[in-house]
């Protein structure tokens, strides 16, 4: 039996591409990713991120400051690469702690705890 | 100095994309391990891809140097090299490191005929050099690279990696309980130390990191006796005969979910912590790296 497609694809989408999408296609709004802190001084805070390269320390030149004695001045970076944000140690006193096990370096997924020093985070990765 | 280690791809047997692996990944085995000035390459499973576009993201002005051990020539240990972006760089030096024969270079090549892919090997425009070992070592860079025989069908190399006074060793596709000292132990006392013979315990020897293949759990091993891999649990047994610091467990069954590597990977710690050992264990990621020459 045939079934009757409704047109409410978006006038934008090229006239190619129409019979290629389901009739319910619409681009949805993005979520950004987020750096939700769970412990340390300031918590409980969420962070939107949305640079593609942000600093976590206690100094003055991160971009993310945690006013923690535990905490670095530059302790971490944080990098996006297609959309993907990769946490990397920058020789932290106290390390970079993913879901327990001490990174040099990591991708970020969805849930991810991260701590550094006496800081925890939990990464709620967006859309 | 640094001794990094990066895993680009954990998965055994077969790439599993998809929701239910996105946390530990779904490509096949790839591990990258490099200094500030050499890069090596365990293995060429799927997770070469990407580690590929990342060289290619910031290649030297010289050109990339770059060496690659194989520890067997299995699909998902070869099937990602005809996708490596480096290899058609005319300025990409590509050591391909094997035994006196290099069957290794010879299977890599023949994955590349035109029955499988549209690009032959010969037109790759790195220069591609088979380099054998002797006496079961190498220089490559700053390293010095062991290799050791493993119990797999067709066979499989493992590899013991030296830099700056810390160690890694790569033991993939090896089927520990088949080399087990008594072959009835884990059923008759499955909590009891599986002990394994000093020459496959050897090469192991207070390593800072063993990246070895733990594909099964106690369970699931049973139904594939002979199929060439380990239990976690056995995996845990070695390390800890070994003095091993820490022990990533990779190379997951195509069929274990994030969860599932969860379960597994717990199991393997409280098996540790049971038997007393101070042994660190984890499921190895796609996308992390550890850093060993921290102290």
């Amino acid at each position: 039996m045939a079934v009757k497609r409704t047109q409410t694809i978006d006038e934008e989408v090229p006239q190619t591409m129409m019979n290629r999408l389901p009739a319910s296609f619409k681009p949805r709004p993005r979520r950004a990713h987020q750096l939700e802190q769970t412990a340390g001084p300031g918590s409980p805070c969420k962070h939107e991120l949305s640079a593609d390269a942000l600093i976590i320390g206690r100094g003055s030149a991160a971009d993310l400051r945690i006013d923690s004695d535990d905490v670095s001045r530059t302790h971490a970076q944080l990098l996006r690469i297609d959309d993907e944000y990769t946490i990397e140690d920058l020789d932290s006193r106290n390390g970079v702690f993913l879901n327990g096990l001490q990174v040099h370096a990591a991708v970020l997924r969805d849930g991810d705890q991260l701590q550094l020093g006496d800081v925890v985070f939990t990464y709620n990765e967006g859309s | 100095m640094g001794f990094f280690v990066r895993f680009w791809g954990v998965r055994g047997s077969i790439p599993t994309p998809g929701p239910r692996t996105r946390r530990y990944g779904g490509n096949t085995s790839c591990i990258e391990m490099r200094s500030d000035s050499t890069v090596l390459i365990f293995d060429a499973g799927t997770g070469l891809r990407e580690l590929g576009v990342s060289l290619m993201r910031n290649p030297p002005k010289e050109g990339l140097d770059l060496h690659l051990f194989l520890s067997h020539p299995h699909w998902d240990h070869i099937q990602g090299f005809p996708f490596f972006g480096p290899a058609y760089l005319k300025n990409t030096t590509l050591t391909v490191y094997g035994s006196e024969k290099n069957e290794n270079y010879q299977l890599l090549s023949g994955q590349m005929s035109n029955a499988y892919f549209p690009v032959a090997f010969k037109d790759l425009s790195a220069r591609i050099v088979p380099k054998a070992f002797v006496d079961d070592e190498v220089q490559a860079g700053d390293f010095v690279v062991k290799r050791f025989e493993q119990k797999h069908p067709g066979g499989s190399a493992g590899f013991r990696v030296e830099h700056g006074g810390n160690a890694c060793v790569y033991a993939t596709d090896s089927e520990l309980d088949l080399m087990l000292i008594d072959p009835n132990g884990p059923a008759k006392a499955p909590r009891t130390l599986r002990r394994l013979p000093t020459p496959l315990v050897t090469p192991m020897k207070n390593a800072d990191l063993l990246i070895a293949d733990a594909q099964y759990t106690d369970e699931e091993y049973p139904a594939k006796v002979g199929w060439g891999h380990a239990r976690a649990n056995t995996v845990v047994d070695l390390a800890i005969q070994a003095g091993v610091k820490q022990l990533a467990l990779t190379h997951h069954d195509p069929m274990q979910s994030d969860r599932d590597v969860d379960a597994k990977v717990l199991t393997a710690s409280e098996r540790a912590r049971s038997i007393g050992a101070e042994l660190d264990v984890f499921g190895a990621r796609e996308g992390v790296t550890l850093r060993l020459d921290r102290g």
